[in-house]
Protein backbone atom coordinates (compact mmCIF):
# COMPACT_ATOMS: atom_id res chain seq x y z
CA UNK A 1 0.00 0.00 0.00
CA UNK A 2 1.51 3.85 -0.93
CA UNK A 3 1.85 5.97 1.86
CA UNK A 4 -0.90 8.46 -0.15
CA UNK A 5 -3.56 5.52 -0.24
CA UNK A 6 -2.32 4.90 4.02
CA UNK A 7 -3.00 8.71 4.60
CA UNK A 8 -6.69 8.44 2.75
CA UNK A 9 -7.56 5.14 4.48
CA UNK A 10 -6.90 6.93 7.89
CA UNK A 11 -8.67 10.39 6.78
CA UNK A 12 -11.52 7.60 5.96
CA UNK A 13 -11.43 6.10 9.09
CA UNK A 14 -11.24 9.62 11.21
CA UNK A 15 -14.12 10.83 9.48
CA UNK A 16 -16.13 7.59 10.17
CA UNK A 17 -15.18 8.51 13.69
CA UNK A 18 -16.61 11.72 13.62
CA UNK A 19 -19.45 11.12 12.01
CA UNK A 20 -20.18 8.22 14.61
CA UNK A 21 -19.74 10.69 17.19
CA UNK A 22 -21.40 13.85 16.19
CA UNK A 23 -24.63 11.27 14.92
CA UNK A 24 -27.79 12.98 15.99
CA UNK A 25 -29.91 10.79 18.29
CA UNK A 26 -32.06 10.79 20.83
CA UNK A 27 -31.50 12.00 24.39
CA UNK A 28 -34.20 10.36 25.57
CA UNK A 29 -32.34 7.32 27.40
CA UNK A 30 -30.39 10.00 29.34
CA UNK A 31 -32.73 12.13 30.13
CA UNK A 32 -34.66 8.99 31.62
CA UNK A 33 -31.16 8.02 33.35
CA UNK A 34 -31.37 11.58 34.31
CA UNK A 35 -34.59 11.04 36.52
CA UNK A 36 -33.01 7.74 37.73
CA UNK A 37 -29.85 9.75 38.79
CA UNK A 38 -31.53 12.14 41.35
CA UNK A 39 -32.51 9.35 43.90
CA UNK A 40 -29.18 7.09 43.18
CA UNK A 41 -27.56 10.45 44.13
CA UNK A 42 -29.89 11.05 47.44
CA UNK A 43 -28.90 7.22 48.62
CA UNK A 44 -24.94 7.97 47.90
CA UNK A 45 -25.36 10.97 49.96
CA UNK A 46 -27.01 9.53 52.76
CA UNK A 47 -24.10 8.23 54.86
CA UNK A 48 -22.40 11.79 54.68
CA UNK A 49 -25.42 13.26 55.85
CA UNK A 50 -26.59 10.82 58.56
CA UNK A 51 -23.00 11.65 59.74
CA UNK A 52 -23.59 15.50 59.80
CA UNK A 53 -27.06 15.14 61.64
CA UNK A 54 -24.85 13.32 64.45
CA UNK A 55 -22.83 16.57 64.49
CA UNK A 56 -19.84 14.42 62.47
CA UNK A 57 -18.26 15.27 59.52
CA UNK A 58 -15.09 13.26 57.38
CA UNK A 59 -12.65 14.99 59.39
CA UNK A 60 -13.46 14.35 62.74
CA UNK A 61 -11.82 10.72 62.16
CA UNK A 62 -9.47 8.88 59.95
CA UNK A 63 -9.34 10.44 57.00
CA UNK A 64 -6.68 10.53 54.03
CA UNK A 65 -6.42 13.40 51.53
CA UNK A 66 -5.51 12.46 48.05
CA UNK A 67 -3.40 15.61 48.13
CA UNK A 68 -2.22 18.36 50.67
CA UNK A 69 -3.29 21.09 48.29
CA UNK A 70 -7.12 19.73 47.67
CA UNK A 71 -8.80 22.78 49.33
CA UNK A 72 -10.78 21.76 52.44
CA UNK A 73 -14.11 23.92 53.55
CA UNK A 74 -15.32 25.39 56.68
CA UNK A 75 -16.99 22.69 58.44
CA UNK A 76 -20.35 24.67 58.41
CA UNK A 77 -19.62 25.32 54.45
CA UNK A 78 -18.94 21.74 53.75
CA UNK A 79 -22.29 20.65 55.56
CA UNK A 80 -24.07 23.40 53.49
CA UNK A 81 -22.01 22.01 50.26
CA UNK A 82 -23.70 18.20 51.01
CA UNK A 83 -27.58 20.02 51.52
CA UNK A 84 -27.32 21.97 48.18
CA UNK A 85 -26.01 18.63 46.74
CA UNK A 86 -29.21 17.27 47.66
CA UNK A 87 -31.32 19.95 46.51
CA UNK A 88 -29.54 20.34 42.90
CA UNK A 89 -30.15 16.26 42.67
CA UNK A 90 -33.67 16.87 42.78
CA UNK A 91 -33.51 19.65 40.23
CA UNK A 92 -31.21 17.69 38.85
CA UNK A 93 -34.14 14.11 38.35
CA UNK A 94 -37.18 16.67 38.28
CA UNK A 95 -35.26 18.73 35.20
CA UNK A 96 -35.49 21.95 36.71
CA UNK A 97 -32.27 24.51 35.43
CA UNK A 98 -30.97 21.34 34.68
CA UNK A 99 -27.66 21.87 33.10
CA UNK A 100 -26.80 23.62 36.04
CA UNK A 101 -28.31 21.43 38.42
CA UNK A 102 -26.86 18.67 36.67
CA UNK A 103 -23.06 20.06 37.13
CA UNK A 104 -23.94 21.43 40.41
CA UNK A 105 -24.36 17.19 41.58
CA UNK A 106 -21.32 16.54 39.65
CA UNK A 107 -19.11 18.85 41.28
CA UNK A 108 -20.33 18.11 44.89
CA UNK A 109 -20.26 14.74 44.11
CA UNK A 110 -16.84 14.67 42.63
CA UNK A 111 -15.38 17.01 45.67
CA UNK A 112 -16.56 15.28 48.10
CA UNK A 113 -15.57 11.93 46.97
CA UNK A 114 -11.79 13.10 46.56
CA UNK A 115 -11.77 14.28 49.98
CA UNK A 116 -10.29 11.28 51.15
CA UNK A 117 -9.09 8.01 49.84
CA UNK A 118 -11.65 6.46 52.11
CA UNK A 119 -14.32 7.81 50.29
CA UNK A 120 -13.72 5.87 47.48
CA UNK A 121 -15.33 2.77 46.26
CA UNK A 122 -16.37 1.55 42.81
CA UNK A 123 -19.73 2.44 43.02
CA UNK A 124 -19.00 5.97 43.93
CA UNK A 125 -16.80 5.77 40.64
CA UNK A 126 -19.20 4.50 38.50
CA UNK A 127 -21.80 7.26 40.24
CA UNK A 128 -19.32 10.04 39.14
CA UNK A 129 -18.72 8.97 35.69
CA UNK A 130 -22.70 9.12 35.08
CA UNK A 131 -22.98 12.31 36.67
CA UNK A 132 -20.29 13.59 34.06
CA UNK A 133 -21.61 12.32 31.19
CA UNK A 134 -25.29 13.38 31.80
CA UNK A 135 -23.66 16.98 32.66
CA UNK A 136 -22.25 17.16 29.38
CA UNK A 137 -25.51 15.98 27.21
CA UNK A 138 -28.15 18.05 26.64
CA UNK A 139 -30.86 15.83 28.56
CA UNK A 140 -32.86 17.91 30.13
CA UNK A 141 -35.06 18.69 26.83
CA UNK A 142 -37.28 16.39 27.72
CA UNK A 143 -38.93 14.76 30.88
CA UNK A 144 -38.02 18.00 32.69
CA UNK A 145 -40.09 20.90 34.01
CA UNK A 146 -37.23 22.93 31.95
CA UNK A 147 -39.16 21.55 28.69
CA UNK A 148 -43.10 21.85 30.96
CA UNK A 149 -41.99 25.57 31.42
CA UNK A 150 -40.90 26.07 27.68
CA UNK A 151 -44.38 24.84 27.16
CA UNK A 152 -46.21 26.76 29.37
CA UNK A 153 -44.69 29.81 27.98
CA UNK A 154 -45.74 28.85 24.49
CA UNK A 155 -42.24 28.36 22.99
CA UNK A 156 -41.88 25.65 20.92
CA UNK A 157 -39.73 22.52 22.28
CA UNK A 158 -36.10 22.19 21.66
CA UNK A 159 -34.34 19.18 19.43
CA UNK A 160 -34.35 16.22 21.53
CA UNK A 161 -32.08 15.25 19.83
CA UNK A 162 -28.03 15.91 20.33
CA UNK A 163 -25.07 14.23 18.96
CA UNK A 164 -24.32 10.77 20.16
CA UNK A 165 -20.66 11.39 21.81
CA UNK A 166 -21.91 11.26 25.69
CA UNK A 167 -24.29 8.55 25.04
CA UNK A 168 -21.14 6.44 23.35
CA UNK A 169 -18.88 6.89 25.94
CA UNK A 170 -21.40 6.36 28.80
CA UNK A 171 -21.97 3.05 26.80
CA UNK A 172 -18.22 1.84 26.65
CA UNK A 173 -17.71 2.92 30.64
CA UNK A 174 -20.91 0.66 31.51
CA UNK A 175 -18.93 -1.93 29.39
CA UNK A 176 -15.76 -1.80 30.40
CA UNK A 177 -16.61 -1.87 34.33
CA UNK A 178 -18.26 -5.20 33.59
CA UNK A 179 -14.72 -5.89 31.36
CA UNK A 180 -12.67 -5.10 33.77
CA UNK A 181 -14.33 -6.49 36.44
CA UNK A 182 -14.34 -10.27 34.84
CA UNK A 183 -11.12 -9.54 33.87
CA UNK A 184 -9.35 -8.79 36.73
CA UNK A 185 -11.35 -12.07 37.79
CA UNK A 186 -10.05 -13.84 34.78
CA UNK A 187 -6.43 -13.41 35.44
CA UNK A 188 -6.26 -14.35 39.10
CA UNK A 189 -5.80 -17.99 39.61
CA UNK A 190 -7.59 -17.79 42.64
CA UNK A 191 -10.64 -16.63 41.43
CA UNK A 192 -10.66 -18.71 38.37
CA UNK A 193 -10.08 -21.95 40.17
CA UNK A 194 -12.90 -20.82 42.72
CA UNK A 195 -10.77 -20.70 45.84
CA UNK A 196 -12.17 -16.70 46.11
CA UNK A 197 -15.87 -17.51 45.96
CA UNK A 198 -15.58 -20.71 47.86
CA UNK A 199 -13.89 -18.97 50.81
CA UNK A 200 -16.18 -15.56 50.49
CA UNK A 201 -19.36 -18.53 51.24
CA UNK A 202 -17.50 -19.96 53.97
CA UNK A 203 -17.11 -17.00 55.74
CA UNK A 204 -20.90 -15.88 54.75
CA UNK A 205 -22.11 -19.42 56.45
CA UNK A 206 -23.59 -18.13 59.26
CA UNK A 207 -25.68 -15.82 57.21
CA UNK A 208 -26.36 -17.99 54.60
CA UNK A 209 -28.13 -20.40 57.45
CA UNK A 210 -30.20 -17.50 59.01
CA UNK A 211 -31.94 -17.32 55.32
CA UNK A 212 -34.91 -19.46 54.46
CA UNK A 213 -32.62 -21.62 52.85
CA UNK A 214 -32.60 -25.36 52.71
CA UNK A 215 -30.07 -27.17 54.16
CA UNK A 216 -29.09 -28.86 50.65
CA UNK A 217 -28.54 -25.34 48.70
CA UNK A 218 -26.04 -24.38 51.52
CA UNK A 219 -24.44 -27.37 51.00
CA UNK A 220 -23.80 -27.27 47.79
CA UNK A 221 -23.40 -23.83 47.65
CA UNK A 222 -20.73 -24.46 50.29
CA UNK A 223 -18.82 -27.36 48.24
CA UNK A 224 -15.50 -26.50 46.70
CA UNK A 225 -16.23 -28.12 43.76
CA UNK A 226 -19.67 -26.12 42.83
CA UNK A 227 -17.20 -23.12 43.30
CA UNK A 228 -14.89 -24.02 40.64
CA UNK A 229 -17.26 -24.15 38.11
CA UNK A 230 -19.39 -21.18 39.74
CA UNK A 231 -16.19 -18.95 39.50
CA UNK A 232 -16.33 -19.53 35.74
CA UNK A 233 -19.67 -18.85 35.51
CA UNK A 234 -19.62 -15.12 37.01
CA UNK A 235 -16.48 -14.64 34.39
CA UNK A 236 -17.98 -15.30 31.80
CA UNK A 237 -21.51 -13.54 32.71
CA UNK A 238 -19.55 -10.06 33.46
CA UNK A 239 -17.41 -10.76 30.42
CA UNK A 240 -20.93 -11.72 28.20
CA UNK A 241 -22.45 -8.81 29.15
CA UNK A 242 -19.19 -6.42 29.15
CA UNK A 243 -19.70 -7.90 25.23
CA UNK A 244 -23.07 -8.50 24.35
CA UNK A 245 -24.35 -5.10 24.90
CA UNK A 246 -22.92 -4.43 21.82
CA UNK A 247 -24.35 -6.97 19.78
CA UNK A 248 -27.43 -6.27 18.60
CA UNK A 249 -28.53 -9.70 18.92
CA UNK A 250 -27.37 -9.83 22.43
CA UNK A 251 -28.36 -7.11 23.86
CA UNK A 252 -31.58 -8.04 25.30
CA UNK A 253 -30.10 -11.13 26.78
CA UNK A 254 -27.50 -9.35 28.31
CA UNK A 255 -29.25 -6.26 29.68
CA UNK A 256 -31.62 -9.71 31.13
CA UNK A 257 -28.99 -11.26 32.47
CA UNK A 258 -27.33 -7.99 33.96
CA UNK A 259 -30.32 -7.39 36.20
CA UNK A 260 -30.12 -10.66 37.42
CA UNK A 261 -26.95 -10.56 38.35
CA UNK A 262 -27.19 -7.17 39.75
CA UNK A 263 -30.23 -8.73 41.68
CA UNK A 264 -27.64 -11.41 42.84
CA UNK A 265 -25.15 -9.33 44.00
CA UNK A 266 -27.47 -7.31 45.76
CA UNK A 267 -28.98 -10.09 47.78
CA UNK A 268 -25.57 -11.72 48.66
CA UNK A 269 -23.25 -8.55 49.31
CA UNK A 270 -23.01 -4.84 50.48
CA UNK A 271 -22.24 -2.78 47.68
CA UNK A 272 -24.14 0.56 48.57
CA UNK A 273 -26.04 2.09 45.51
CA UNK A 274 -23.80 -0.20 43.00
CA UNK A 275 -26.51 -2.54 41.89
CA UNK A 276 -29.20 0.14 41.87
CA UNK A 277 -27.39 2.55 39.32
CA UNK A 278 -25.88 -0.33 37.46
CA UNK A 279 -29.43 -1.34 36.32
CA UNK A 280 -30.55 2.09 35.87
CA UNK A 281 -27.47 2.89 33.33
CA UNK A 282 -28.49 -0.20 31.02
CA UNK A 283 -31.43 2.32 29.49
CA UNK A 284 -28.97 3.73 27.61
CA UNK A 285 -28.39 0.51 25.85
CA UNK A 286 -32.35 1.42 23.95
CA UNK A 287 -31.76 2.13 20.77
CA UNK A 288 -31.64 5.94 20.31
CA UNK A 289 -34.49 6.93 18.38
CA UNK A 290 -37.91 7.50 19.43
CA UNK A 291 -42.02 6.91 18.98
CA UNK A 292 -40.66 4.61 15.53
CA UNK A 293 -43.21 1.67 16.75
CA UNK A 294 -46.57 1.59 16.81
CA UNK A 295 -48.73 -0.15 18.95
CA UNK A 296 -52.40 -0.06 17.49
CA UNK A 297 -55.34 -1.16 19.53
CA UNK A 298 -58.94 -1.70 19.36
CA UNK A 299 -60.92 1.10 21.75
CA UNK A 300 -63.96 -1.31 21.94
CA UNK A 301 -62.00 -4.24 23.82
CA UNK A 302 -61.38 -3.06 27.30
CA UNK A 303 -58.19 -5.63 27.83
CA UNK A 304 -57.05 -3.54 24.83
CA UNK A 305 -57.63 -0.15 26.03
CA UNK A 306 -55.96 -1.22 29.47
CA UNK A 307 -52.88 -2.36 27.06
CA UNK A 308 -52.70 0.84 25.70
CA UNK A 309 -52.79 2.69 29.05
CA UNK A 310 -50.03 0.64 30.65
CA UNK A 311 -47.65 0.90 27.36
CA UNK A 312 -48.63 4.70 27.31
CA UNK A 313 -47.43 5.27 31.05
CA UNK A 314 -45.08 2.96 31.05
CA UNK A 315 -43.09 3.48 27.93
CA UNK A 316 -40.86 5.51 29.43
CA UNK A 317 -37.89 5.80 26.58
CA UNK A 318 -40.41 6.57 23.86
CA UNK A 319 -40.55 3.80 21.89
CA UNK A 320 -43.83 3.64 20.96
CA UNK A 321 -46.81 5.37 19.47
CA UNK A 322 -50.15 4.45 20.73
CA UNK A 323 -53.07 4.45 17.99
CA UNK A 324 -56.35 3.09 17.71
CA UNK A 325 -56.64 0.53 14.83
CA UNK A 326 -59.00 -2.20 13.79
CA UNK A 327 -56.92 -5.13 16.38
CA UNK A 328 -54.26 -5.11 18.91
CA UNK A 329 -50.96 -4.88 16.63
CA UNK A 330 -47.48 -3.96 17.11
CA UNK A 331 -45.34 -2.57 13.50
CA UNK A 332 -41.89 -2.28 14.53
CA UNK A 333 -39.21 0.03 12.88
CA UNK A 334 -38.52 -2.22 9.78
CA UNK A 335 -42.23 -2.57 8.79
CA UNK A 336 -42.62 -5.83 10.60
CA UNK A 337 -45.82 -6.60 12.66
CA UNK A 338 -47.69 -8.97 14.80
CA UNK A 339 -50.60 -9.15 16.57
CA UNK A 340 -52.51 -10.39 19.65
CA UNK A 341 -50.86 -11.93 22.80
CA UNK A 342 -47.41 -11.76 20.11
CA UNK A 343 -48.09 -7.84 20.02
CA UNK A 344 -48.83 -7.77 23.90
CA UNK A 345 -45.99 -9.50 24.96
CA UNK A 346 -43.24 -7.57 22.22
CA UNK A 347 -44.98 -3.95 23.78
CA UNK A 348 -44.34 -5.12 27.42
CA UNK A 349 -40.42 -6.46 26.72
CA UNK A 350 -39.83 -2.82 25.32
CA UNK A 351 -40.79 -0.93 28.25
CA UNK A 352 -38.51 -0.44 31.07
CA UNK A 353 -40.42 -1.65 34.14
CA UNK A 354 -41.27 -5.04 32.65
CA UNK A 355 -38.85 -6.14 30.57
CA UNK A 356 -37.35 -7.80 32.36
CA UNK A 357 -40.35 -9.93 33.15
CA UNK A 358 -41.20 -10.06 29.54
CA UNK A 359 -38.79 -10.93 27.78
CA UNK A 360 -38.24 -14.74 28.52
CA UNK A 361 -41.81 -15.09 27.07
CA UNK A 362 -40.73 -13.38 23.82
CA UNK A 363 -39.04 -16.78 23.38
CA UNK A 364 -42.73 -18.15 23.51
CA UNK A 365 -43.96 -15.84 20.61
CA UNK A 366 -40.21 -16.02 18.44
CA UNK A 367 -41.90 -17.03 15.06
CA UNK A 368 -44.90 -14.42 14.90
CA UNK A 369 -42.68 -11.52 16.60
CA UNK A 370 -41.90 -8.72 14.21
CA UNK A 371 -39.08 -8.73 12.30
CA UNK A 372 -36.69 -6.46 14.00
CA UNK A 373 -33.44 -4.31 12.75
CA UNK A 374 -31.73 -1.99 15.47
CA UNK A 375 -29.07 -0.53 15.25
CA UNK B 1 -18.46 21.87 20.69
CA UNK B 2 -15.97 21.52 17.56
CA UNK B 3 -15.33 18.25 15.61
CA UNK B 4 -11.82 17.87 16.96
CA UNK B 5 -12.13 18.74 20.74
CA UNK B 6 -15.33 16.16 21.01
CA UNK B 7 -13.10 13.50 19.26
CA UNK B 8 -10.17 14.84 21.41
CA UNK B 9 -12.36 14.13 24.52
CA UNK B 10 -13.56 11.10 23.45
CA UNK B 11 -9.92 9.61 22.98
CA UNK B 12 -8.69 11.07 26.44
CA UNK B 13 -11.65 9.35 27.98
CA UNK B 14 -11.21 5.73 26.86
CA UNK B 15 -7.24 6.15 27.16
CA UNK B 16 -7.63 7.15 30.66
CA UNK B 17 -10.18 4.43 31.31
CA UNK B 18 -8.13 2.22 30.19
CA UNK B 19 -4.98 3.11 31.98
CA UNK B 20 -6.96 3.17 35.22
CA UNK B 21 -8.09 -0.39 34.73
CA UNK B 22 -3.80 -1.29 34.05
CA UNK B 23 -2.99 0.82 36.97
CA UNK B 24 -5.27 -1.31 39.25
CA UNK B 25 -3.19 -4.26 38.78
CA UNK B 26 -0.69 -2.53 40.36
CA UNK B 27 -2.12 -0.11 42.99
CA UNK B 28 -3.07 0.07 46.36
CA UNK B 29 -6.61 1.96 46.30
CA UNK B 30 -7.48 0.65 42.53
CA UNK B 31 -9.50 3.91 41.58
CA UNK B 32 -11.55 3.36 38.19
CA UNK B 33 -10.31 0.71 37.77
CA UNK B 34 -13.57 -1.62 38.86
CA UNK B 35 -11.75 -5.11 40.53
CA UNK B 36 -15.17 -5.97 42.28
CA UNK B 37 -14.82 -8.92 45.08
CA UNK B 38 -11.00 -9.09 44.06
CA UNK B 39 -10.40 -11.60 46.90
CA UNK B 40 -11.50 -13.26 49.94
CA UNK B 41 -8.17 -12.86 51.95
CA UNK B 42 -8.95 -11.66 55.60
CA UNK B 43 -6.17 -10.04 58.31
CA UNK B 44 -6.13 -9.00 61.93
CA UNK B 45 -4.17 -6.09 63.91
CA UNK B 46 -2.68 -6.29 67.24
CA UNK B 47 -2.61 -2.46 67.64
CA UNK B 48 -0.58 -1.26 70.63
CA UNK B 49 0.76 2.21 71.99
CA UNK B 50 4.56 1.98 72.52
CA UNK B 51 5.03 4.76 75.17
CA UNK B 52 8.75 6.36 75.55
CA UNK B 53 9.16 4.06 78.47
CA UNK B 54 8.81 1.14 76.06
CA UNK B 55 5.75 -0.02 77.06
CA UNK B 56 3.33 -1.78 74.64
CA UNK B 57 -0.40 -0.67 75.60
CA UNK B 58 -3.09 -2.24 73.51
CA UNK B 59 -5.35 0.19 71.61
CA UNK B 60 -8.30 -1.51 72.75
CA UNK B 61 -9.82 0.34 76.13
CA UNK B 62 -9.34 4.19 75.69
CA UNK B 63 -6.53 6.20 76.41
CA UNK B 64 -6.06 9.79 76.91
CA UNK B 65 -9.89 10.33 75.66
CA UNK B 66 -9.81 8.70 72.45
CA UNK B 67 -10.84 5.70 71.70
CA UNK B 68 -9.69 3.81 68.32
CA UNK B 69 -12.90 2.92 67.05
CA UNK B 70 -14.26 6.77 67.34
CA UNK B 71 -11.10 7.95 65.72
CA UNK B 72 -11.38 4.77 63.11
CA UNK B 73 -14.54 4.51 61.61
CA UNK B 74 -14.22 3.64 58.34
CA UNK B 75 -12.87 0.87 55.73
CA UNK B 76 -13.64 -2.03 57.97
CA UNK B 77 -10.78 -0.84 60.45
CA UNK B 78 -12.92 -0.64 63.02
CA UNK B 79 -11.52 -4.06 65.79
CA UNK B 80 -9.14 -4.64 64.46
CA UNK B 81 -8.35 -7.61 66.45
CA UNK B 82 -10.82 -9.27 64.94
CA UNK B 83 -10.49 -11.03 62.11
CA UNK B 84 -11.77 -9.28 58.86
CA UNK B 85 -12.37 -9.95 55.20
CA UNK B 86 -10.01 -7.24 53.40
CA UNK B 87 -13.11 -5.91 51.11
CA UNK B 88 -11.14 -4.47 48.58
CA UNK B 89 -7.94 -6.54 48.97
CA UNK B 90 -5.20 -6.82 51.06
CA UNK B 91 -2.68 -4.34 49.50
CA UNK B 92 -5.69 -1.51 49.84
CA UNK B 93 -6.29 -3.07 53.18
CA UNK B 94 -3.02 -2.37 54.77
CA UNK B 95 -2.76 0.71 52.79
CA UNK B 96 -5.97 2.00 54.86
CA UNK B 97 -4.08 0.37 57.75
CA UNK B 98 -0.93 2.22 57.35
CA UNK B 99 -2.77 5.32 57.12
CA UNK B 100 -4.67 5.17 59.86
CA UNK B 101 -1.89 4.48 62.51
CA UNK B 102 0.02 7.47 60.71
CA UNK B 103 -3.52 9.73 61.09
CA UNK B 104 -3.89 8.72 65.03
CA UNK B 105 -0.76 9.48 65.60
CA UNK B 106 -0.71 12.75 64.33
CA UNK B 107 -4.46 13.65 65.27
CA UNK B 108 -4.10 13.10 69.27
CA UNK B 109 -2.55 15.69 70.96
CA UNK B 110 -3.66 15.17 74.57
CA UNK B 111 -1.92 11.85 74.16
CA UNK B 112 1.72 12.88 75.72
CA UNK B 113 2.90 9.62 76.17
CA UNK B 114 2.63 7.33 73.17
CA UNK B 115 5.92 7.30 71.02
CA UNK B 116 4.46 5.45 68.48
CA UNK B 117 1.33 3.06 67.16
CA UNK B 118 2.32 -0.08 65.87
CA UNK B 119 0.19 -3.08 64.47
CA UNK B 120 1.37 -6.80 64.18
CA UNK B 121 -0.92 -7.48 60.91
CA UNK B 122 -1.62 -11.20 60.33
CA UNK B 123 -2.72 -11.43 56.87
CA UNK B 124 -4.36 -14.97 54.64
CA UNK B 125 -4.08 -14.01 51.40
CA UNK B 126 -6.83 -16.09 49.47
CA UNK B 127 -6.13 -19.84 50.54
CA UNK B 128 -2.65 -18.66 51.25
CA UNK B 129 -0.43 -19.60 54.68
CA UNK B 130 -0.88 -16.68 57.05
CA UNK B 131 2.09 -13.85 56.79
CA UNK B 132 2.91 -11.57 59.83
CA UNK B 133 4.61 -7.92 59.56
CA UNK B 134 5.01 -5.20 61.26
CA UNK B 135 3.24 -1.62 60.73
CA UNK B 136 4.24 1.24 62.58
CA UNK B 137 3.16 5.55 62.68
CA UNK B 138 5.89 8.03 62.63
CA UNK B 139 7.29 8.50 65.81
CA UNK B 140 6.07 11.64 67.98
CA UNK B 141 7.41 14.18 69.97
CA UNK B 142 6.38 13.07 73.60
CA UNK B 143 6.57 14.76 76.94
CA UNK B 144 9.85 13.94 78.74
Amino acid sequence: MTATAVRRARRGAIARFDELLGRPVSMRALALLRVFAGPIVLLHLRPFLDGTLHGRIYRDAFYEPYAAWYPELPRAVYIGLLWLAVASAVAMSIGLLTRVATAATLAIVAYNLFLSTTHFHNNRAYLLIVLALLAVAPCGRELSADAWLRRRRGLPPLDPSAPAWPLWLLRFECSAIYAASGMSKLLDPNWFGGTVSWQRTLESRPQLESWPIPHWAISVLTNRDFHTGAAKAIILTELFIAAGLWRRRTRYVAVWVAVAFHAGIQVSASVEIFSVLAVAVLVIWAVPSTRDRVLRFDVADARQRRLARVVRALDWLARFRVEPGARLEVVDRDGGSCGGGAAAVFALSRLPLTAWFALPLTLLYRRSAPSRRES
Amino acid sequence: MTIVGRRAIVVAVVVLQLGFVARGYSSAHKEFAFQMFPESSTWRADVVRVTADGRRVPIEPSWSGYSWDALVRDRGLQDPALRHHADAGLANQLAFLQAALDWVAANTPRDRETRYLEARVTTWHDADAPRVRVMRSPAREVAR
